[in-house]
Order: C-alpha cells, then structure tokens, then sequence
C-alpha cells in the first residue's frame, strides 16, 4: 500500500504530549467484577459452541451454514402455496414474517408438527389476514417440499415437488 | 497472569467508546425498526409456534402478543436515542440491553435460531459499564479499555466458535462438502448464482473460511497497521457473503468497529472538511 494512501488504513498520527493525557485507573473490586463477567461469559459462550444447542441462546453454537451437503445429492426448501376463495391453481406465499409472521426456516423447523396437525397451516391463513387484511383471504394453504438434484456440486435443473401437508377452510 | 491483566485493561481513549456507543445505539434503531423485525411479527403469530428457549423457560417468559413486541420495540429505541446523547450511560445502556434481547429471544423462539445476533448482547452489556464518556474526551481509561477489548474478543470468538461448530455438526469432512452450493441454490442472488458454474470456486471457498475462521485470533498478534488490515479482509469478505446470498451479519459488523482508532478518523475527517470549506491559509 502506497504510504498513507488510503486514509483509514494510514498510520496513526502519534500525539507528541502522550504524557499529558491523563489516565483514569480502575480499582481492585471494578476489575474483579468486570473480570468475572468476561469469565462467566466465556464459559457460556465456550460450553454452547461444544454441548449446547440452539436453545441456548445466547449461548447457542455458531453454526450457521455448519452441515455438512453431499456434493450429490438434493438440496431441500420448504414452501408453502395457497389458495383464495374462487381460484383454483395453487400459488406459493410469501415465506416472510410480513406476510406470514414466521419465515421459511421457521416453517422448515416444523414440518413434523405440521404433518401431524395439519390445521396448522390454518393459522398461517390467519396470521396473512391479521398482516394483510386487504388481501383476499387463504383459504386453503398446502406445504410443498422442493428438492433441487446436485450432481458432483452442479444443480441438474431437475426439481422434484411433494406436498407434505394440507389444510382447507372448513 | 499479569500481562494478561494489563492486555484486558490496556487504557483506551474514552472518546473512543463514545463513538463506537453511537454507533451501536444508531444501530440498534435501525435494527429494530429495518433490519430484523421478526421478532414483531411474531406477536401477530398464533402462539402454538412458540417454543420457549432455555432463557424463557429459565425466567419464565410468555408467547410474543402484539403489546409485548411494541413495548419491547419501542424500549429499544428510546433507550436507544437516550444513550446516543451520552446522558445516563448506564440506564439508558442496560435498558437497551435488555429490550434488545428479549426482542431477539422473541424473534428466535419460534422455530428459528439466527445464529450471528448473539455477540452483539455483550457489546450492549460491557459498553455501559464505561460510565460517561464524552465524544471530545482525549482521557484514556482502563474500563473504557476493557469494554472495547471484551467487544474485540466476542466479535473474533464468533469466527473461532463458527469452526467449532462447523467442525462438531458437519465433521471434518464439511471443507470438502457442497454446503456454500446449497446456500446459492437455497437463497443465491444472480450474482450468487453465477457461483454454479464454477463449483470448484465455492469448494476452494469452504477451505478458504475455514482456514481464516481457525486463525482469526491471530487478529490479536498484529501490530496495529495489519490488524486494520485484517478489519478491512472480514468487512470484505462480508460483503461478498451479502452480494452473493444476501446475508449480513449486521450486529457484528458494527462490533468489528471496536478494533478501529475511530476517534482519529474522526478527528482527520473533521480536520479535512474543516480545511475545505473555511479555506483558512495554511497556518504553521
């Protein structure tokens, strides 16, 4: 790098009269506490990175992106298709809290549950009313898992579709 | 023991604090009101979605309702705008902490754990802990040195624990897997998705992460030039992150400030805008 040639990165400019800048000390029990706090926060955040789970928060592990995909395989996303009052090709919904108030990765989190109480997917319709109350109303919601085929690291563009739950209004 | 001491409590310039609290406090508004609302929209979320974390059950904390979000909203930001002024550092600071935190355990209590908000709760709680410091204020303290070396060593603890966890839930084999193709197909943007053609690039990727996460404490060894350096390799390689899958780890980003003298680009700023638009004679 040319010699402070980008500003942010240029050396800091040493102030002559260091020895005039005062000094504020801490005592013996602030630095006790404070060292405690740093220690005990460690070890939370330690602890959860090795046995902890997500449910740990704050101390849950880093693990975004930590799995592990087979460079051939399927890459699965859920989503969710709706219908109104009248129409009768299913479209997908927004997975957003906006539309919904959950997002995709909380659905996907759910899907055991979903299928087993599919009337589930009936409170999405209604979380979409209470969200976008000028919006036409849901009345039927299904859940769809989509699954994009890898091979050796290469999407083949072939995506597979199976719906995995269904509710209509009664 | 004792030189680990005066690393931890090395003096740092108070207004140096001052200006990394304003810039926390500014973003925990926009946070709250922009980037992450979920946690509002939770209140509007039948309640059957909530599962309580092992903090809520711990304190026994109810479902999101629609008061409870906005109070929880609202607390953020006006603890906020209160501890941006500099005037009660310390409410104003611990109030903040705590709206902000419950409202993200709200947003990760149904379903969903991010997994890049949780180091912020340290800068929310160790900046406080510096009392009143004044943007003008040349002092050094050791609680303001504190304060910004515990913010330095959670926001490097997050790359050294994302190893970790890469390493315990999708094994030493996670290097040598598709996981950055799977993140471009689930969520790339065009730009991202360019990525696909060239796999050999992600793969290398993974290795590249990998290798960079397990030396980030290294961070620490430099002298002060290459540790700038090493700030502005992380910001990049977030921004690349956000081009390609439109992710950003927005609260760390802002703690990376901590290892920035911000006091002087403050000042240099100032200086040359000062000499630009009065275009006073050089005086010696």
């Amino acid at each position: 790098m040319a010699g402070g040639g980008v500003g942010l990165l240029r050396e800091p400019t040493q102030r002559s009269g260091r020895g005039d800048e005062q000094v504020l000390r801490l005592g013996a029990s602030a630095r006790a506490w404070r060292t405690l706090l740093l220690l005990a926060l460690t070890v939370g955040f330690v602890a959860g990175s090795l046995v902890g789970q997500d449910t740990w928060w704050p101390f849950s592990p880093w693990r975004m992106f930590s799995t592990s995909t087979p460079p051939s395989g399927a890459v699965v996303a859920m989503a969710v298709e709706v219908r109104t009052a009248g129409e009768t090709r299913w479209r997908p919904a927004d997975l957003t809290p906006a539309s919904i108030g959950l997002n995709r990765a909380e659905v996907e989190g759910r899907v055991p549950q979903i299928q087993s109480e599919p009337e589930r997917l009936g409170t999405l319709a209604l979380a979409h009313a209470r969200l976008e109350p000028r919006s036409p109303r849901w009345t039927a919601v299904r859940l769809v898992r989509r699954e994009s085929v890898l091979l050796d690291r290469r999407p083949t563009g072939e995506v597979r579709s199976t719906v995995l739950a269904r509710w209509e209004a009664p | 023991m004792s030189r680990l001491r005066a690393w931890l409590f090395e003096p740092a310039p108070l207004a140096r604090v001052a200006l990394l609290r304003f810039a926390v406090y500014v973003f925990v508004v926009l946070d709250v009101l922009a980037l992450h609302t979920s946690g509002w929209y939770h209140g509007f979320a039948s309640p059957v979605w909530y599962e309580p974390l092992e903090a809520g059950r711990l304190l026994h904390l109810p479902a999101a309702s629609v008061l409870l979000v906005e109070l929880l909203k609202w607390g953020s930001v006006a603890g906020a705008l209160v501890a941006m002024t500099g005037r009660f550092p310390r409410a104003s600071g611990w109030v903040v902490a705590l709206s902000w935190s419950w409202y993200q355990y709200v947003a990760f209590s149904y379903g969903k754990v991010d997994h890049d908000r949780a180091d912020f709760v340290v800068a929310l709680l160790l900046l406080p802990t510096v009392g009143m410091a004044h943007l003008s204020d040349r002092r050094l303290s050791e609680a303001a040195g504190f304060a910004l070396r515990s913010v330095q060593l959670a926001a490097i603890a997050t790359y050294l624990l994302s190893a970790v966890a890469k390493l315990r839930f999708g094994g030493p084999g996670w290097v040598n897997s598709a996981t950055l193709v799977r993140a471009v197909v689930r969520r790339g943007t065009p730009f991202g998705r360019l990525f696909l053609e060239t796999p050999w690039l992600l793969h290398a990727m993974q290795w590249l992460i990998v290798a960079a996460e397990l030396l980030s404490w290294t961070i620490f060894l430099l002298p002060d030039r290459w540790r700038r350096l090493m700030v502005l390799g992380w910001y990049l390689f977030h921004a690349g992150v956000y081009a390609t899958i439109t992710i950003a780890f927005w609260p760390h980003l802002v703690m990376m400030l901590a290892f920035l003298p911000l006091e002087q680009y403050r000042d240099r700023l100032v200086e040359r805008w000062r000499r630009r638009s009065v275009a006073v004679p050089e005086v010696v």
